[in-house]
């Protein structure tokens, strides 16, 4: 980063020669979506209008074959120049961040990780995940992907009976090094019981299930935002110290997001939920397009800042 | 009317014994509390001799403050202290560990000893975990003041003759260590 002075420097020698021969492929690739699509509209319409309603096989076969053949080619064809572009772009963004930083446009943090975090208590029967970085920022190892988990919910019964994928969370994950040792399970979660019932949303939370012992911090400012359940009272308030709730309250502020925390093994476990598709050019907006590749060089910012947030790197304690 | 008057004596029976369990409970917890920040005192006591070990051979300026502290700390383990003056001499104690670190900055042999960056760690930690015991001890007792104060638990902790808890003060030097501000730069 420091061989630039600015970001629209480096969008402007680095990136921009580039940009425009990719950009030429996006329109080529556009076309060939557009096209494939095409023809498969006209296959429908023929098919449509030209099978026989007498015929030996159900009519809607051809037809679906047809309009999965033709999804298929598009989403090949827009997937190669989404493949491309997230390689020699955004992974160039990533070094331009912080020349460490690995990233990988399919990977994703591993199902176990997420669910050992054990921030969501759901069951997760599908998960998908991508744009995966992994780096160091001083002492502290940290990593980050998107993430989509899925619950299967079953309504109705026997013939009726439907079953359904419900997202429980949609959103950025991370997983950093904390910079002290611990042994039990530490939670912070965004506090919707007392935001909405106040002090009997309070005896909600100490009810709440499967979660541990409610912790009740001394900030009210952070008791308002979050509630925080532990497997040990001391044990959460060492991890959980005046300074870290402060920072934690400025963290959540700055995303303006749901924000959640498991503190387990030793590490910090994140959770920002958020619809937004990070890290994704839209087929029909240029390649060049310079609002895009800065906003994304925000979220990377902002994501690697968590070390820098949270304070991770001051290792006064016994851990390294 | 007679089975409402005998309902109503069961309904008032089992609150009463709800309450009588549920304080029994919030004392049991600030006890435990409690006994958490002896554990910790008492990790803080087994560091001490190891660190002014550790510190002796290089500091020629600060015996004072190493006697000081050497004398605090058998004070503190005295099984004849009272419990008000206890607190205050581990209040003093923790002053002189942080008044010590900041000493250490003059000697730079000391601060690029591995033994003692172990030891300074580990104090670190043990001020931390001190503090957090600290802090998880007023919670319970803010918890235990409550109930013992608020209608209808007053009546039976009166009964019970349960009384207020004072709250434990938090001394300045911890507050800063709590702050999460290295009280020394490790840098």
């Amino acid at each position: 980063m420091s061989s630039y002075n600015t970001f629209r420097d480096f969008y402007e020698k680095e990136l921009r020669p580039d940009l425009e021969s990719i950009d030429i492929r996006r329109r080529t690739t556009n076309k060939k979506v557009l096209t494939a699509l095409t023809l498969t509209a006209i296959a429908v319409l023929l098919e449509v209008v030209l099978i026989p309603g007498n015929t030996s096989f159900p009519k809607p076969a051809p037809i679906i074959i047809t309009v999965m053949a033709g999804l298929i080619t598009a989403g090949v064809a827009g997937k190669s120049f989404k493949d491309e572009y997230k390689t020699s772009i955004i992974a160039r963004i990533a070094a331009f961040a912080d020349e460490g930083l690995l990233y990988s446009p399919e990977g994703s943090i591993p199902k176990d990780e997420f669910v050992r975090s054990r921030i969501f208590l759901q069951s997760c029967d599908h998960y998908s995940g991508e744009d995966h970085f992994r780096g160091r920022s001083g002492k502290t190892e940290i990593e980050f992907s998107e993430i989509t988990a899925k619950y299967l919910s079953s309504s109705g019964s026997g013939v009726k009976q439907r079953n359904e994928y419900v997202t429980f969370f949609k959103g950025l994950f991370i997983i950093a090094d904390f910079n002290k040792n611990f042994r039990t399970n530490t939670i912070v979660l965004p506090d919707t019981a007392e935001k909405l019932f106040g002090r009997f949303g309070q005896t909600l939370q100490s009810a709440a299930f499967g979660r541990g012992e409610l912790i009740r911090l001394e900030d009210p400012r952070f008791e308002k935002e979050f509630c925080v359940y532990g497997e040990d009272q001391v044990e959460a308030r060492y991890i959980l110290t005046p300074s870290l709730m402060e920072r934690i309250l400025v963290f959540k502020n700055k995303w303006n997001k749901e924000v959640y925390l498991s503190f387990l093994n030793s590490r910090v476990y994140i959770a920002i939920s958020m619809d937004k598709n990070l890290f994704e050019l839209r087929p029909f907006r240029p390649a060049a397009d310079y609002a895009f590749l800065e906003e994304s060089l925000r979220f990377l910012t902002l994501l690697t800042g968590v070390v820098e947030d949270l304070n991770l790197n001051t290792r006064i304690w016994t851990r390294e | 009317m007679l089975y409402t008057v005998i309902a109503a004596a069961i309904l008032l029976l089992l609150t009463a014994v709800l309450i009588f369990n549920s304080l029994i409970r919030r004392k049991n917890d600030v006890e435990n509390a409690f006994a958490s920040i002896d554990v910790m005192l008492r990790k803080r006591y087994d560091l001490i001799p190891k660190i002014v070990e550790a510190v002796k051979a290089y500091m020629n300026y600060e015996r004072e403050l190493l006697t000081e502290i050497t004398e605090l700390r058998i004070k503190a383990l005295s099984q004849t202290l009272p419990a008000e003056e206890r607190v205050q001499v581990d209040n003093l104690l923790g002053t002189k560990l942080t008044d010590l670190l900041v000493a250490v900055e003059n000697y730079p042999d000391l601060k690029a000893s591995t033994n003692f960056l172990q030891l300074q760690g580990t104090l670190n930690e043990v001020e931390e975990q001190l503090a957090a015991s600290r802090r998880a001890f007023n919670a319970a007792v803010t918890i235990y003041n409550n109930s013992i104060e608020v209608f209808p638990s007053n009546i039976v902790a009166s009964m019970m003759k349960y009384r207020r808890r004072t709250l434990f003060e938090i001394p300045a030097a911890a507050r800063d260590e709590v702050s999460a501000k290295p009280p020394v730069n490790m840098a």
